[in-house]
């Protein structure tokens, strides 16, 4: 069928037909923000915005994804370092476990963790250690469950981007490995690094099923910007749902254009 | 000094069977070979990149088979040059040094003393990513020097570069090497480089050690059918007179033959070699102004791979030359047939009598 389509008239139908996506889903998003725009007006939104509920929520959420993405990148870069460049048997399989937390849904992982501290280890844990269940804590340990993989994911394209041959120049050069590592790997991953540290911490803030199913939702203790938005409107509340729904967009879109400029200027030789 | 003494590796689709080399103190040692015979892995084992379950290394009377990289004191120059992209040039060249525990100043003395040996001291704040192929080259061979190691190991330095850099470099290697009397290993796959800078030669095929000889034995005396056909079977002509034309110019009667060679020496010139690839041939009279062109005749064309051999008979002698089978099919050239022939100047080897 495709046949018909041949030559510049083909391209040109193809070139509309792709573009008009394009349109279609730009379209989709601005009317989301321009209804969201609608829906408020700018003194109900800044009363919204500036309300002790929500700015302990946008307190919280920057803390608790700021702890986990630095606890899930020191974690990450030696995972990470490992499956880039050791060979073990059973490599595949590791490599795929680390994936499972991408594609399983948030909910089942924090499902997961309540029964943990619910088996004898983990309510020990829990009792004498470092409270998880319903607080804080437990908000740390939902994201970096999240956001580890996702982590590692990032990383381990960032080390096997990395001729491992500038380490073992390093290496004639008098250094040991752990030297080679640091003095080397790690300076030219800086990128990606800071990449991955940007994007795991966006997806910390953002993250929703993990966190309410392992810490609950109590206003004003584990009440982050999602589980806030999910608050608001179990109680009808939808000036503040917007109201916070516009920070994570601001948090978003800035992020997102941090990794841009970072990504731009890679390095090359 | 260096022995290699049974050395088997297997590494993916390369591999190394039973190789025994050594190269004594101050040796310039070119390992040639054709691309895949295993040359870089052999240098790498030396410079202790590979764990060796076969064989030892000794370097100075020391077994360092099963030393890291870091103890054995080797500099090495990968191809390609390896620079870290995130150090300006003169901290490339430090990085060794602060390694070693150098204070700053003793570094940076250290620094220009490299810079000034290669020629980069004008280059020292440079992004190495800025650099021309050249540049890099030197500036990867600084900082391989800079440490001050027992032995060089050099993985096809001049590979990468157009043909004039690299002539240029071989003769500043040579000289780099003459000044610090390193023990250097050189690999490449170039044999005019190889005879060209090497105390001796050694060629390795698929992992094997074929033959180790000085650059003209090697030429003239190959050892067993492979090597022969590697190296190519030279056309060597024995040479009656000569006169000096200055400016490094020779003029060389030789079978017949008045040939121009670059050549500056005190003796006679005996024999001139050059390589059947090195002499061009054509059907018609090539252009311009044509320094060692002549006309012979085809008394033979024989296929041999992706090249087609041609003798022609040309002044007293016969000569071999060698061109890529789609040439040769775009020129329908026949037995019989007269031709055009250019001896590349640059190309030809020159020996000079002993006496």
């Amino acid at each position: 069928m495709f046949r018909i389509l041949r030559g510049a008239g083909g391209e040109r139908v193809f070139r509309v037909a792709t573009l008009s996506a394009l349109a279609l889903l730009a379209l989709f998003f601005i009317g989301i923000i321009v209804s969201l725009l609608a829906f408020t007006d700018w003194h109900t939104f800044l009363a919204a915005l500036l309300s002790e509920e929500i700015l302990f929520a946008i307190r919280l959420s920057l803390v608790t994804a700021t702890v986990a993405a630095v606890i899930s990148l020191l974690v990450a870069v030696p995972v990470a370092y490992a499956i880039s460049r050791a060979s073990f048997p059973g490599k595949d399989i590791v490599d795929s476990l680390l994936d499972l937390p991408i594609v399983i849904s948030p909910v089942a992982l924090g499902a997961a963790l309540l029964v943990f501290f619910n088996t004898p280890l983990g309510g020990a844990i829990d009792d004498n250690f470092i409270r998880f269940v319903f607080a804080v804590p437990g908000i740390v340990l939902a994201q970096v469950t999240v956001i580890s993989a996702l982590a590692i994911r990032l990383l381990k394209s960032t080390f096997d981007g990395i001729d491992p041959r500038y380490e073992q120049v390093a290496r004639t050069l008098g250094c040991s490995q752990p030297e080679a590592f640091f003095r080397v790997t790690l300076p030219l991953a800086r990128d990606g690094l800071i990449a991955s540290a940007i994007l795991t911490w966006a997806r910390a803030v953002g993250e929703f099923g993990a966190t309410i199913t392992l810490a609950g939702a109590t206003a004003l203790k584990t009440e982050t910007l999602p589980v806030a938005i999910f608050l608001s409107l179990a109680s009808a509340d939808v000036e503040k749902a917007i109201a916070v729904i516009f920070v994570l967009v601001i948090i978003a879109v800035a992020a997102l254009l941090a990794i841009r400029r970072i990504i731009g200027r890679r390095y090359q030789i | 000094m260096i022995e290699i003494k049974d050395l088997s590796l297997h590494l993916g689709d390369f591999h190394l069977a039973d190789v025994n080399l050594s190269a004594a103190d101050g040796e310039y040692f070119v390992i040639l070979g054709p691309t895949g015979a295993g040359k870089t892995v052999l240098i790498e084992c030396v410079a202790g990149l590979h764990r060796i379950r076969h064989g030892e290394i000794w370097m100075d009377h020391r077994d360092v088979t099963h030393c890291a990289p870091e103890e054995r004191n080797v500099g090495y120059v990968p191809q390609d040059y390896v620079l870290f992209p995130f150090l300006s040039v003169v901290d490339n060249i430090a990085f060794g040094l602060k390694q070693a525990g150098l204070k700053n100043r003793d570094a940076r003395e250290k620094v220009q003393k490299m810079a000034g040996l290669l020629g980069i001291s004008h280059l020292l704040h440079r992004d190495p990513r800025s650099l021309s192929g050249g540049e890099k080259q030197r500036v990867a061979l600084a900082r391989a020097l800079a440490p001050s190691p027992r032995i060089l190991l050099l993985d096809e330095p001049l590979g990468a570069l157009d043909l004039r850099t690299g002539r240029y470099l071989r003769l500043e290697l040579r000289r780099v090497h003459r000044e610090l009397g390193l023990t250097t290993v050189h690999i490449t796959h170039d044999l005019m480089e190889a005879l060209e800078m090497a105390d001796r030669v050694a060629v390795i095929q698929n992992g094997h050690v074929e033959q180790v000889a000085g650059p003209e034995e090697m030429l003239f005396h190959p050892e067993g059918e492979r090597v022969a056909d590697f190296i190519g079977a030279p056309n060597i002509l024995d040479c009656d007179s000569c006169r000096d034309l200055g400016q490094g110019i020779m003029e060389v009667a030789c079978s017949g033959l008045k040939l121009t060679v670059p050549h500056e020496g005190h003796h006679k010139i005996s024999k001139v070699a050059i390589l059947p690839r090195h002499i061009y041939v054509s059907r018609t009279r090539p252009p311009g102004l044509s320094v060692n062109g002549f006309q012979g005749v085809i008394t033979a064309i024989k296929p041999v791979n992706n090249t087609v051999r041609i003798w022609i008979d040309v002044g007293e002698t016969n000569l071999m030359s060698e061109i890529p089978t789609y040439l040769f099919d775009e020129m329908e050239l026949a037995v019989g047939q007269e031709v055009f022939l250019i001896l590349r100047m640059r190309r030809i080897r020159v020996y000079e009598s002993r006496s």
